[in-house]
Formats: structure tokens, sequence, C-alpha cells
């Protein structure tokens, strides 16, 4: 997976995380503020992957 | 080219179809569907955008810097903003978190129970009242001539020092003589938002008591009170049951609004969602607002409803009407009925008097099954009449449609004309009252009743509210 890829599909799958997270409160018995550090562990997992593929980058240039 | 998404377009045809629809079809509660579901319009959107980028990737087309530009984002933020506030407005549970947890600890404290207590030696027939308080109570008429609250108050804080300063600083007070008895909570008294507080009171009082109960938010539940009862809310759900005397609710929202057998007159204002009323015996008026299921049933007395969209009055009700979403049906009824109202199918069975329905859009079936006839009148601006006379009615009738068919079961008294694309019946059947229906468009027909028929009931039975001695909701700290 490339790196712009990878920055292209971050603020639509965090979108989508919070939409669930949101339904999810709205729906159920897990309210958002309870669940909200997931968003926290998506971004932080992003910012890790974007490291990753930039030295991968680093390297192969 | 800069490439632009698709998504930006599709959300305006969707916020287009949505105003169209609330437009077209006012009695659709769009704004609460919205309200319930509104983190989907979230999902859907990012899953566009993922699959937008995904294509583009997939078709090695070039990417954009980010999948959500800032502009979206902000727009989340509205969104979130205006979703979380629509939910909040519309009385489903608050959205926002009462208590953000970090590591273990809740922010806004934890909650600390004190009990409250207080009684008071009165009369047979005082008069009550409670000042306005977060929380619920369950008031009961009882042989006894003192007044008795037991129950206990929820205070949440940091910690429990915290609470304990929060909970004497609002003395639990109950004042007055033997006539007229004042119960404070004082929450009122309690100062900085640091600390939330709800109470639950159970209070015992003599049968003959006349209540005057005010609350900000919670449930009220009172029972076997021979007295008027009145009670004031910013929410609530109220249950009343065996009251003696008049009672008149006044509520600025409300989940349900439940009274069986009141004596005197019922007043009830507001808004809010489910209203079930039974054995009044006063005259009953309702007004403002509301979006659930509302059921009438056995009202010995006129009873006048006004609703955003609806109007009914009906002389007098030994059977029962129910509106939900879209519908209306009621069985057996004394006229003069008078109902109007903009999109329902509506059914009616067993009248007497004369009946005057219109409506906006919707079908309109009606079955008098009580001879003599009386006066009726059913227009419809959308929507197919059916009436369901019994074989041997008399009555002068006149039933057109400006575009649509007319069928006749009657036959040779009445004539049948087709006008353009509409059609018409006219004829009198034995000498008899006025019946006139008309649509703009859709069916007319007239038709002999038949012990076939399936007798009307309600839809279903199944959103029926729940009675009056489940346990009281607990109010959201």
């Amino acid at each position: 997976m490339n790196g712009s890829l990878l920055c292209a599909v971050q603020g639509p799958i965090m979108m989508i995380t919070l939409g669930v997270l949101l339904a999810m409160d709205q729906m159920g018995n897990l309210s958002f503020g309870r669940t909200w550090p997931v968003l926290l562990i998506v971004f932080g997992l992003f910012k890790l992957a974007e490291r990753g593929a930039l030295h991968q980058g680093d390297r192969q240039g | 080219m800069r490439r632009t998404s698709v998504v930006a377009p599709l959300l305006l045809i969707v916020i287009g179809a949505l105003f169209l629809a609330r437009n077209l079809y006012p009695e659709i509660p769009l704004l609460d569907y919205l309200a319930k579901y509104w983190p989907f319009l979230l999902i859907v959107w990012g899953t566009l955008r993922l699959a937008e980028v995904l294509f583009w990737s997939a078709s090695d087309k070039p990417l954009p810097r980010a999948g959500v530009s800032g502009g979206e984002w902000v727009l989340v933020i509205f969104l979130c903003i205006f979703g979380a506030s629509l939910h909040a407005v519309r009385g489903f549970n608050t959205w926002w978190p009462r208590n953000i947890t970090v590591g273990g600890l809740d922010m806004f404290g934890e909650s600390y129970d004190f009990p409250i207590e207080g009684q008071k030696q009165v009369s047979k027939t005082p008069r009550i009242v409670i000042e306005p308080f977060r929380g619920n109570a369950r008031i009961t008429g009882a042989d006894t001539d003192t007044v008795k609250i037991t129950g206990h108050r929820s205070i949440r804080s940091l910690d429990q020092h915290g609470a304990e300063v929060a909970n004497q600083s609002m003395p639990f007070e109950v004042t007055g003589d033997a006539n007229s008895v004042t119960i404070q909570d004082n929450q009122d008294r309690l100062s900085g938002n640091r600390v939330r507080v709800s109470s639950e009171m159970e209070i015992i009082v003599p049968k003959g008591a006349s209540i005057e109960a005010h609350g900000r938010n919670g449930d009220f539940d009172i029972t076997d009170i021979s007295g008027n009862v009145e009670v004031i809310s910013d929410n609530a759900g109220v249950r009343l049951q065996n009251i003696g005397g008049d009672a008149r609710v006044d509520l600025k929202r409300s989940d349900v609004v439940r009274a069986v057998n009141v004596k005197g007159l019922f007043d009830l204002k507001g808004r809010g969602g489910d209203i079930d009323l039974q054995g009044i015996e006063g005259p009953v008026t309702v007004s403002g607002a509301y979006s659930g299921v509302i059921q009438f049933r056995n009202l010995s007395k006129p009873m006048r409803f006004t609703g955003q969209t609806t109007e009914l009055e009906i002389e007098k009700l030994p059977g029962q009407v129910r509106m939900a979403l879209g519908d209306f049906s009621a069985q057996n009824l004394v006229g003069p009925v008078h109902l109007s109202t903009r999109a329902r199918d509506i059914e009616i069975a067993d009248f007497t008097n004369a009946i005057e329905v219109s409506v906006d859009r919707g079908d309109i079936e009606l079955r008098p099954g009580i001879l003599p006839l009386a006066r009726i009148d059913a227009q419809t601006r959308s929507g197919d009449i059916t009436l369901s006379l019994p074989p041997a009615s008399k009555f002068d009738l006149t039933a057109s449609t400006a575009r649509g068919d007319a069928t006749n079961d009657f036959g040779a008294p009445i004539r049948s004309e087709s006008q353009g694309r509409g059609a018409e019946l006219r004829g009198m059947v034995a000498g008899g009252p006025v019946v006139h229906a008309h649509t703009d468009h859709g069916q007319v027909v007239v038709r002999k009743a038949s012990a076939e028929d399936k007798p009307l009931t309600p839809k279903s039975d199944a959103t029926d509210i729940p009675a009056p001695d489940k346990p009281l909701k607990k109010v959201e700290q």
C-alpha cells in the first residue's frame, strides 16, 4: 500500500468510525462517552502506518 | 483537472429529497427519524468517499492528498452539532455523554445516594404542592391523615465530601399547615454545575387531597386521589389513575401521558409522544403537538383534540379512537363528529348522528352501522372514499370524483353519470338525510354493508402503551 492511498483513505475511514460510534450510542447501550478513545486508536494506527510507508519510501528512494 | 467528489452533489440531492418529502407528507415525523438515524449519514458519507478513493486508486487516477477535505470536516462537525441538538430537542435521551470516562475515572464524578424523608399531620382534604424538582414522584392516596414522603436523592459529585456538602445545602422541606402542604426538594439552591441531583419520591397522601405537582425532568405517577390534580413539567411522563376531581396536565415535553378513570374534566396541553385516555367522565380537551400513538377510550362527555394538523371533535365516545402515524381508526362514536386532518387513512365504524370528515390526502372508509342514518359529509383531495351503508338505509346521496370511478351497490334509485375523467352518483334512496362524498382524485364506492364485513379492529396492539404499574424510568443524571 503506498503512502498517498493511505493518506486518502484516512479521512473516510475516520468518518465511518465516527459514524459507527455515534450510531452505537444512539441505538444501543455503548455510549459515545465510553467509546470515543477508539477514534484516537484508529488515528494513531494510521499515523503509524504512514510512518512505516514513508520509511519504506526513503529506503527505496 | 482537479478531481471533484460525487459526494457533495449526492448530499445536496438527499437534502433536497428530504425537504421535498417533508413538504409533501407533513405527517411523517421526518425530523424524528433524522434525530434518531443521523449518524448513519456519516457512515454513508464516509463509505462513499472510501469507495471513491479506492476506485480512483484502482484505475490509477491521481489521488487527492486527503480523502476528506477540510471543508467537509467542518460540514461533519456541523452535522454532529445539528444531529445532537435535534436529538436532545426531540426528547430522546440526551446524546451528549453526561459522564465521560477517562481511564476508569468518571470525569463528572460518581453518584451518591442520600435518603429524603418528611411527614406532616393534615386534614382529610389538604392541598399538596410539590415544588419543581428533577426526578420521579409516585403519589398515592390512602386512608390516612398524614402526608408521608420517603425516597432518596442521587447526587453526582467528584467525591463523597462534595456530595455531602451539596446535600446539606438543599435541605428537604415539608412546610405548611393542615390544609395546605408544600414539598420542597430545594434542588435549585444547589450552586455551581459540578454537581447534579435527582430525587425519587414516594408520597402517601390522604385520599381527599388535591395535588399540584411541578417538575423539571422526571415522571409523575398519581393514583387514587379524589381531589383535583394538576401536573406542570418541562419534561415528564405522566400516569394518572382513579382521580376523583379534575385533571390538568401541562407539559413542554413528554414521552407518554396516560389517564385512567378520571371523574372530572381532563385537560392536556403541550408537546409529546403517546397519549392514552380511558374512562374520563368529564369533558376532554387535548391540544399540542403529539408524535406517537394517540388513543381515547370510553369518554362520557364531549372531547376535543387539536393537534398540529388534526382536529377532532366527538360528542361522546363509548368506543375508541386510535391515531398512529398516517392512520385514524375509530369505532362506536356518538356524534356529531367532526374530523379534519392533512394526511391520514381514515376508518370510522358504528357512529350515530352527523359526521363530517375532511382530509387532504388519504382514503376514507365510513360504516355507519346503526340506523337511521344521519347527515354524512366526507371529502378528500386525494384518496378513495368507501361508504358501507346498512342495506335498509334511507338517504339522499351525492357522491362524486373529479378523476376516477364510481361504484354503486344500491341499484336503480341512484343514477351514475360519468363526467369527463370523473364520475358522479346521485339519487334518493327511500328519502333520508343528505350523504355527501367527494374526492378530487380517487374512487368512490357506495356499498351495502354485510355481516361478513371484517370488523374494524385496531391495527396492532404491539405499540400499546405500557401499564401504569411499570416502574418509573430512571432520570438520566
